[in-house]
């Protein structure tokens, strides 16, 4: 008799192990993300021209930066300078770009594109309010004085950077 | 209608790819060796078109410090964490500002217009 309730409470004691609660912990900290949500494509309207609008037939290569605590970074995106890769090129090239916030997550996000600061192809912004924005990138590249660009593949860098101020 | 379908087809060929570094504000500890101290970073690799980040050290100006990691150039998978370690001298402890990653895109694999990520931490 004896024996079995030991054996017994010795079951139950073991077995209220299953019945306690497995917690589940979590923290958020400050960080930022970038993610490249649109790989841009370069279009070719005129024979001396590559651009990535989406009039000219190219796609605008769309960044997206979340920050999980605002007032922690600073954004800095580039539009490119050069090729990474290209045929042979003899005659100069003429760049150019604009920077814009596309989207926003939050309302607090709004001034962001006013208050840009421009300088060379860098464009500039104090993320100040947390959660996402998107950035679209437009990107023109113009070869010589009306001269053809020689066939091959062109493909250029968008240089996104985060900053913790 | 066109257009919103060819921005639509476009997200969605485009799956979200993302860089990612913490904390904001690594310090630095003594390591196992005089003079030479250590702190950690996480990084983490949701870039599926990336597997290479480069690691630098700067100063306030932008100037390269010198310092030690298993590598400078690391391999990072894709959905994979990386912890790294970066050691520093000592003296260089004042001028360390900022510990950036940034990604290295092989040439076959960027398209038309890459996206070259850094993250910066910042030491205070």
């Amino acid at each position: 008799m004896k024996r079995s309730i030991l054996s017994l409470s010795a079951i139950l004691v073991a077995s209220s192990a299953y019945a306690t609660e497995t917690p589940i912990t979590g923290n958020v900290s400050s960080k930022c993300s970038i993610y490249t949500d649109v790989a841009g494509v370069y279009g070719n309207p005129n024979p001396d021209e590559l651009s990535t609008l989406p009039a000219d037939g190219g796609v605008m290569p769309i960044i997206r930066y979340d920050v999980s605590i605002a007032d922690y970074y600073t954004a800095k995106i580039s539009w490119p300078t050069s090729f990474t890769t290209s045929p042979n090129l003899t005659d100069s090239l003429t760049w150019d770009g604009e920077v814009e916030v596309s989207a926003t997550s939050s309302t607090d996000m709004a001034g962001y594109e006013a208050a840009k600061v421009e300088y060379d192809s860098v464009t500039e912004y104090d993320l100040s309010a947390a959660g996402s924005t998107w950035f679209k990138i437009t990107s023109s590249v113009t070869y010589g004085v009306d001269k053809a660009l020689p066939g091959g593949t062109y493909k250029a860098n968008v240089t996104a950077l985060c900053i913790a101020n | 209608m066109r257009k919103t379908l060819i921005a639509a087809a476009l997200f969605i060929a485009n799956s979200a790819a993302a860089h990612e570094l913490t904390p904001t504000y690594p310090e630095f500890k003594q390591s196992y060796v005089d003079n030479v101290l250590v702190t950690q970073l996480k990084l983490w690799n949701r870039r599926q078109d990336v597997e290479y980040y480069e690691i630098d050290v700067y100063d306030k100006n932008w100037f390269n410090i010198k310092f030690a990691s298993a590598n400078k150039v690391i391999k990072v998978g894709y959905l994979e964490h990386q912890v790294i370690d970066i050691y520093i001298r000592e003296t260089d402890l004042d001028n360390v500002e900022y510990i950036c990653t940034t990604s290295k895109q092989l040439k076959q694999d960027v398209q038309s217009t890459g996206v070259k990520s850094m993250i910066c931490s910042r030491v205070k």
